[in-house]
């Protein structure tokens, strides 16, 4: 990866020795093989048979060059730094060349950029990661985030959703933490982003909750490149907040020379999912299912489900339970069988193809003085099921100034507006599509002969829900929820160069978000409804809703700011040309502010924006419907930080770097307010020593080492009772305040602390031709934060204490080949991938946990009770550790209420560990072939060794038989199937206890039947890309031009996923599964 | 010696901005607060008052107060009670409502701040001091009475000493685990509790709007009916004896438009729990075998019960936090009542029973219930007053716990043609420990 550097310091010789000899001049240009942009101050010289400089040049703004050749001289050599360097062959007559120079490597080059300073390659210590953004990676994607997954060792992504615009959740290197946030911190040139997490997974199952984070407005077109920050050593500057690695933006700047105009353009097309993987019932299965039900002791929700709807409409109910289906007259039999002919296709109808598209164009330039850049953005995407719809406008304006030669200044603004638009799912788990596709009865019909909606009743489960009438697309037409977020962000920059050795600079950041959600239903609407239904009054004239007539509008309007304000002073120095010395002192102080605002209307008209006021009848009645909520929030911080590197005959660096954070936190005790971060690091760089000077083989091999502390502390648990301001009315008239103590206070709690070593080794060999990268790594955490469960005779559920210690042991190795090379053909491999062992070391485990330590366990691991079959009854059978079948009774020592008479320990021991959530490797395998013109990239990504606790198909006390559910029920033991595999329905008769008890807790999904292992490969991308030939567009005025074709998400290979339509998101059914795609590109520069 | 020099002006411009920075990072988060003072402490309180579950109120599901058909119940309340209606434990609908048992805990954890903190409160007399924890701990023994009283056998049916009740919290520590302690620890406790507010209660009469909160009459009001409960006779007597004495007048329902259970009613001694909940007015009717109770002449039939429609009748003392009601004075008349006639006292049991009586029979009628009772035997008297405790408390959250400390008799329902008994002495007449709560801490279940 480190590439030979070619020293420009060849340009002092020439033009000394103008060549006495006859001489002829040849003119050209020097083009980037990737953009076929120019090459600016690239050097073109003719070189002496010894290898020095006899005579040359450098390209100019428009990358042309001229140089006067002696004639005997027959080849021209073009370099460039970062660049393969090209020879030139002269041919008699032809004075005119157009050169084409390759990037040398597929990573950028000297200067590695961490957002507080550029470290020279060459010097750095610690584990970093660059990836320069090409079209190749950023393919169809239209979010940075989602570019990341399989370019990084140690970086695993998980798609939440296939959802429009849904974010990607990144890890660096495992878990480190248990405590809040996992997600990397993310820099955009320099200043940290806000609201960059993304809701935990249970948050995401609710559609309703449609988000975004802020890294959704970048444009990746707009990006540069992106460097990984992995290690201590390199994220310890970041200070407390970089606990989980960083990931440092640097986007686009205008180069010297010519203005350049570019416009790209994506179409892509989605064809809906199938979803026949999920296996559910058809309509014939799930009539003889209902009517089995009907006749076996199973008695849950008995009225539940169209059979038994005709049948009580016969009045039949009961003869059909005694006599069976002969026993029915023959109307009723009629309509019965009459279900089985409707063959709903909910998939179909619920979901669509959908065809997206996306434009930018950019303009850049500049001179020595000043540059620029700026670039517009759109992009435009439809979900696959109707009325979703995500879009971004993205606006770019970026300047830098070279003021006089000690002065730097650069200002630049990214600003978008993005609008996800979606329909209100209120919060019943059926009315999302995705779900409801799931248990939607394939014998119900959505409309009736003359296009009504007919109402689905069977659905509805929750409390007080089936008095309301639900049909799905009644819902999709008359309901809207949409988030538009205006985002502003400003970064200033200023540079002042004292003399050669000394630099201060300093940075302003402001970052705006505004954001309002507004969610919309109208009177013709389940969610409006319902709404109505929970608020009812009895009033003297009988009991109707408190709430008017018409829809409802709910908006809530936030806005978030953060500003950012860095100070940095530098020194660097060399001594006796042996002894580099960088120094950095800084200093930083950040504020933050959140507000938001809730407003709600009732009796609402979208069409003239009128709405009703509402007669409470009672202060109760009236705090139940809230119209007006706000909140605040402010935060500041202040940090200052060193860094200093030391490097001894330009092989031997040692560094380190000291961060001391203050902040305002609330409640927070002194003494924990401050915890200073550090880090050591050193390099060796063998390849410079004297005795590889004849090693040509390799071109760069390096080890480095690193040591550091970071650490972080919980801001929501004070050690002191803190509460917060609520009102609330006791008695009638009289409204009072009350002091709220949301969470418990644990005067105990620590900071945790995650120690961190790295040892690195960075070897490239033949020419750049493998480049191969291995750290391993291992982090100690101690005294880590985590949420207990708390016995509720605290009052308390939970809280939070410094529970364990853990350890993260890996090796990550990423290795690039240029496997062929030749004039015509290329074909580059990377494969990267990141191996991680996690052990929990210590945890103590409360008395009162049902579930065992982890100890000698990842963190992530997962135990499940062994099951062992079923009894003859077809209940289920425990296995236990002497190899005894038992039933549940027995196992668990039931009491007569159903409740386990075991100790809590007793419980633990029962639990056997089964898997691991966590991927053991994962990683990314891409290959790019590359013919004359034509460009073939294949990215795929993996994940092995991962397990996943999946949903029971059915419950077996509350399986609802209104719902449709997948072929798994009808493989259950029943009498008349005595060799089903799977656990019986059970009724609250035959034995009580064990009814009971999986009815009141949660032990079915804690089996181990339903743990799945979770490994895949997946074909992420696939991209044909075709250059233009400069022939055909010269004439139009088109310095380049090319088209690609892509498949993203078109295969994936992975273990068992049978009744799921993805490997990746197993565990969530409400999710969108991620849709396949093709996509269509057109880039051109003017 | 220039890097030096600049160096140093780095340094000193680091310093200065280091001691710029506590102002800036000086920020009084909106809407926060650690309590230090008086007022912050009445305002956590405030909290733990609002806070106080109506799971007494919710014992009305459970006894013989109310009924539940299709016809006239709504959705929302089948789904919500029907299987605590009709004693469905073990396998109750998952939209089934539960008893509490953390929120009870939570009211505890505030009480029990406020006790560790007195010392420290800060711009308050002594006497404000005194008060906020007297309250505290009134606070702490109401919760506890009212969970031994749902999750655990009554007093009087088992052996308080040996029999397992409800775990004591007494501190706010959030780390111990705590079991069952038994029945009479806990008995033993809230009476200690109550002694101790005693001496610190120093408010006889809160201002209007603040009567939910414990004033020094209502530590005797509590003990009255904690000895009931405990079959202490001469102890329950004394204490009911005292209110009465201090606090004795009724509200005439033949003159008074209040409600005796309304929260500006001559009655009222401490206005706290919301026993009848606005929904519960349209989940049941009122039991006809309650309605017929009412003889004729008794001015509650028409003023507690309003008939909508010839099926329908909706409770009338309920339904709004007008309607907050722990302690009123009638109940100690039926308490005195009772436990004179335990006591074999017939003389003072007939006499604090037709007190009662005078107020809520018509004038015309009064004179002949009077004579009724005047001729009672002991064991007619007993049931007359069991009976007139219904008729006056029906729907305050009293009927359950009556029931239990009494007879534990036979009951008997009917939904849609399917007939539910809970048996004489039935051990449905304590509830299960809600399984969240054993979850949490499997020793509450433990042998």
């Amino acid at each position: 990866m480190i590439r030979r550097i070619e020293s420009t310091l060849l340009l002092l010789c020439f033009g000394i020795l103008a060549a006495m000899a006859q001489t002829r001049t040849i003119t050209g240009l020097i083009l980037d093989k990737a953009d076929n942009l120019p090459i600016i101050g690239a050097t073109v010289s003719v070189m002496t048979p010894q290898g020095k400089v006899a005579t040359g040049t450098t390209t100019d703004l428009d990358g042309k060059f001229r140089l006067d050749v002696p004639v005997a001289d027959r080849q021209l050599t073009c370099r460039f730094m970062g660049y393969t360097t090209v020879t030139l062959n002269l041919k008699n007559g032809q004075t005119d060349y157009t050169v084409y120079m390759e990037s040398a490597s597929k990573e950028m080059g000297e200067l590695v950029v961490t957002g507080y300073q550029q470290i020279d390659r060459r010097k750095l210590t610690s584990a970093v990661t660059t990836v320069k953004m090409s079209d190749e990676i950023i393919g169809g994607i239209n979010s940075i985030d989602q570019a990341l997954a399989g370019q990084i060792a140690g970086l695993s992504s998980v798609t939440s959703s296939g959802a429009p615009g849904a974010p990607v959740k990144l890890r660096i290197r495992g878990i480190a933490s248990m405590n809040g946030t996992q997600e990397p911190l993310w820099v955009l040139d320099g200043i940290p982003l806000e609201g960059t997490e993304i809701p935990s997974m249970e948050d995401l199952q609710d559609i309703d909750n449609i988000y975004q984070t802020s890294i959704a407005g970048i444009n990746p077109q707009d990006i540069e490149s992106i460097t990984v920050l992995k290690d201590a050593a390199a994220t310890a500057i970041y200070g407390a907040r970089a606990a989980n690695g960083v990931i440092v933006i640097t986007t686009k700047n205008g180069k010297v020379g010519k203005p350049q105009i570019n416009f790209s353009m994506k179409l892509t097309y989605n064809p809906k999912t199938d979803i026949d993987r999920l296996n559910l019932l058809n309509s014939d299965e799930k009539v003889d299912l209902e009517l089995g039900l009907l006749q076996s002791d199973y008695t849950y929700r008995e009225n539940k489900g169209d059979v038994a709807r005709i049948l009580a409409g016969y009045g039949l109910t009961d003869a059909y339970k005694t006599g069976g289906w002969n026993a029915l007259t023959p109307e009723a039999q009629a309509d019965i069988n009459a279900l089985r002919d409707i063959n709903t296709d909910w998939n179909d109808i619920l979901f669509r193809d959908v065809f997206n598209q996306e434009y930018n164009v950019s303009l850049s330039g500049g001179s020595e003085k000043a540059t620029y850049y700026s670039a517009l953005g759109y992009y435009v995407e439809q979900g696959n099921v109707e009325g979703v719809k995500n879009d971004r406008f993205n606006l770019t304006l970026k300047t830098n100034y070279r003021i006089n030669s000690k002065l730097k200044v650069g200002a630049s603004v990214f600003a978008n507006r993005r609008k996800q638009r979606s329909y209100l799912t209120y919060g019943d788990g059926f009315t999302n599509p995705v779900y409801y596709s799931r248990i939607a009865n394939s014998y119900l019909r959505p409309f009736d002969e003359n296009g009504n909606y007919i109402y689905d009743v069977n659905v509805q489960h929750s409390k007080g829900d089936d008095v309301a009438d639900f049909n799905i697309f009644e819902e999709r037409a008359n309901t809207s929820n949409i988030n538009t977020t205006t985002s502003v962000m400003s970064i200033f920059d200023a540079e002042l160069k004292l003399d050669e050795h000394f630099k201060i600079t300093s940075q302003f950041g402001l970052q705006w978000d505004e954001g309002t959600i507004e969610k919309y239903a109208g009177e013709n609407s389940y969610a409006m409804r319902r709404e109505k239904e929970q608020h009812v009054y009895a009033y003297s004239d009988g009991t109707r809703t408190i709430l008017p007539d018409g829809g409802s509008n709910k908006i809530t309007d936030s806005h978030q700011t953060q500003w950012t304000w860095k100070a940095m002073a530098e020194y660097q120095n060399r001594f006796k040309d042996i002894h580099d010395l960088e120094l950095m002192v800084g200093t930083e102080i950040r504020h933050n502010e959140y507000k938001s605002l809730y407003s709600a209307v009732y009796g609402y008209n979208a069409m003239t924006l009128t709405s009703v006021p509402i007669v409470f009848p009672t202060e109760r009645m009236a705090e139940s419907v809230p119209l007006h909520t706000e909140t605040f929030t402010e935060n500041a911080f202040a940090s200052w930080f060193a860094t200093g590197s030391y490097t001894l005959l330009h092989r031997y660096t040692i560094g380190g770097s000291i961060r001391l954070d203050g902040s305002d936190i609330f409640g927070v005790a002194k003494k924990y307010r401050y915890l200073p971060l550090y880090s050591v690091s050193g390099l060796w760089r063998i390849s410079d020593e004297p005795f590889m000077k004849n090693v040509t083989a390799i071109d760069n091999w390096g080890i480095r080492a690193s040591y550091g502390l970071q650490g972080n502390i919980d801001k929501n648990t004070s050690p002191y009772l803190l509460g917060r301001y609520v009102q609330t009315t006791i008695l009638p008239d009289h409204p009072e305040d009350a002091i709220r103590p949301d969470n418990a206070p644990n005067p105990d709690l620590r900071w945790e602390k995650t120690q961190n070593v790295n040892i690195g080794m960075d070897i490239s060999l033949w020419d750049n031709a493998v480049s191969l990268n291995v750290d391993y790594y291992y982090r100690k955490g101690t005294d880590l934060i985590g949420m207990r469960m708390l016995p509720l005779e605290t009052g308390y559920t939970s809280t939070n204490v410094n529970w364990a210690s853990m350890e993260n042991k890996g090796v990550e190795v990423a290795l690039t080949t240029r496997n062929i090379h030749t004039k015509d053909f290329t074909w580059f491999t990377n494969l990267n991938f990141g191996f991680n062992d996690n052990t929990v070391l210590r945890e103590t485990v409360a008395e009162n946990s049902l579930t065992p330590s982890r100890e000698g366990y990842p963190v992530g691991a997962i135990f499940a009770y062994r099951t062992a079959g079923l009894d003859e009854n077809g209940y289920l059978l425990y296995l236990t550790p002497d190899g005894q079948k038992l039933p549940a009774k027995e196992y668990f020592q039931l009491n007569s209420a159903g409740a386990s008479s075991l100790s809590a320990e007793e419980r633990r021991n029962q639990l056997v560990y089964v898997g691991n959530t966590e991927p053991k490797v994962s990683g990314g395998f891409t290959n790019t072939f590359k013919y004359q013109r034509i460009t073939l990239n294949i990215n795929c990504i993996f994940n092995f060794g991962m397990h996943v606790q999946t949903q029971p198909s059915y419950s077996l006390t509350n399986y609802d038989r209104g719902l449709n559910t997948n072929h798994d029920i009808l493989n259950r033991w029943t009498p008349d199937n005595p060799n089903g595999t799977f656990p019986r329905l059970l009724n609250s008769t035959d034995r009580p206890e064990e009814y009971a008890f999986y009815d009141n807790y949660n032990v079915l999904s804690m089996l181990d039947i339903y743990v799945k292992k979770q490994n895949y490969f997946r074909f992420q991308s696939i991209r044909l890309a075709y250059d233009l030939p400069e022939k055909w567009l010269k004439p139009i005025g088109i310095r380049n031009a090319s088209v690609s074709l892509e498949g993203r998400d078109l295969w994936v290979i992975a273990s068992d996923y049978h009744n799921f339509l993805d490997p990746e998101t197993m565990g969530n059914p409400y999710a969108t599964p991620i849709p396949k795609s093709f996509i269509f590109g057109l880039n051109v520069n003017f | 010696m220039k890097k030096t020099c600049l160096n140093i002006l780095g340094l000193i411009a680091v310093l200065l901005s280091l001691a710029a920075c506590n102002d800036f990072l000086d920020i009084q988060p909106v809407g926060k607060v650690m309590p230090h003072t008086a007022q912050e402490f009445r305002d956590l309180l405030t909290e733990a008052y609002s806070f106080v579950p109506t799971d007494r109120g919710k014992t009305v599901y459970r006894s013989d107060e109310l009924v539940l058909n299709q016809a006239t119940t709504t959705t929302e309340g089948l789904d919500s009670y029907l299987d605590i209606w009709r004693w469905q434990d073990g396998s109750e609908d998952e939209t089934t409502e539960s008893f509490n048992w953390r929120t009870f805990y939570y009211v505890s954890y505030i009480a029990n701040t406020v006790i560790e903190q007195k010392d420290a409160i800060t711009e308050a007399t002594q006497e404000e001091r005194n008060q906020l924890a007297g309250e505290a701990y009134m606070l702490r023994a109401y919760m506890h009475y009212i969970l031994v009283n749902l999750y655990a056998e009554p007093y009087t049916h088992c052996d308080p000493a040996t029999t397992k009740g409800i775990p004591l919290k007494l501190n706010s520590d959030v780390k111990a685990v705590l079991s069952r302690n038994t029945v009479a620890e806990v008995y033993a406790s809230i009476l200690s509790d109550i002694d101790t507010a005693e001496q610190l209660l120093n408010v006889e009469t809160w201002g209007e709007g603040e009567t939910y909160r414990f004033n020094k009459l209502s530590t005797d009001a509590f003990r009255a009916r904690v000895y009931l409960y405990m079959g202490n006779w001469e102890q329950a007597y004394e204490y009911a004896k005292k209110v009465v004495d201090t606090h004795g007048e009724l509200e005439d329902i033949n003159a008074s438009n209040t409600l005796p259970n309304h929260y500006q009613s001559v009655e009222a001694i401490l206005s706290l729990e919301e026993v009848f909940p606005v929904e519960y007015q349209t989940n049941g009717q009122v039991n006809p075998n309650l309605i017929s109770l009412y003889r004729s002449g008794d001015m509650r039939r028409s003023r507690f019960y309003r008939a909508e429609t010839a099926s329908i009748t909706r409770v009338e003392k309920g339904g709004g936090n007008e309607f907050r009601c722990t302690f009123r004075t009638a109940e100690f008349y039926l308490t005195a009542a009772e436990a004179a006639m335990e006591l074999n006292d017939m003389d003072n049991a007939r006499h604090y029973l037709t007190e009662l009586m005078k107020k809520r029979y018509a004038a015309v009628m009064y004179p002949r219930y009077e004579a009724e009772i005047l001729a009672m035997t002991r064991e007619e008297l007993r049931q007359e007053i069991y009976d007139e405790r219904f008729r006056e408390l029906a729907f305050e959250g009293h009927r359950w716990f009556d029931l239990r400390r009494t007879t534990r008799p036979e009951l008997t329902k009917t939904y849609n043609g399917e007939t539910y008994v809970l048996q004489k002495d039935d051990p449905r007449y304590t509830l299960r420990i809600p399984p969240e709560a054993i979850e949490a801490n499997p020793g509450l279940e433990e042998e």
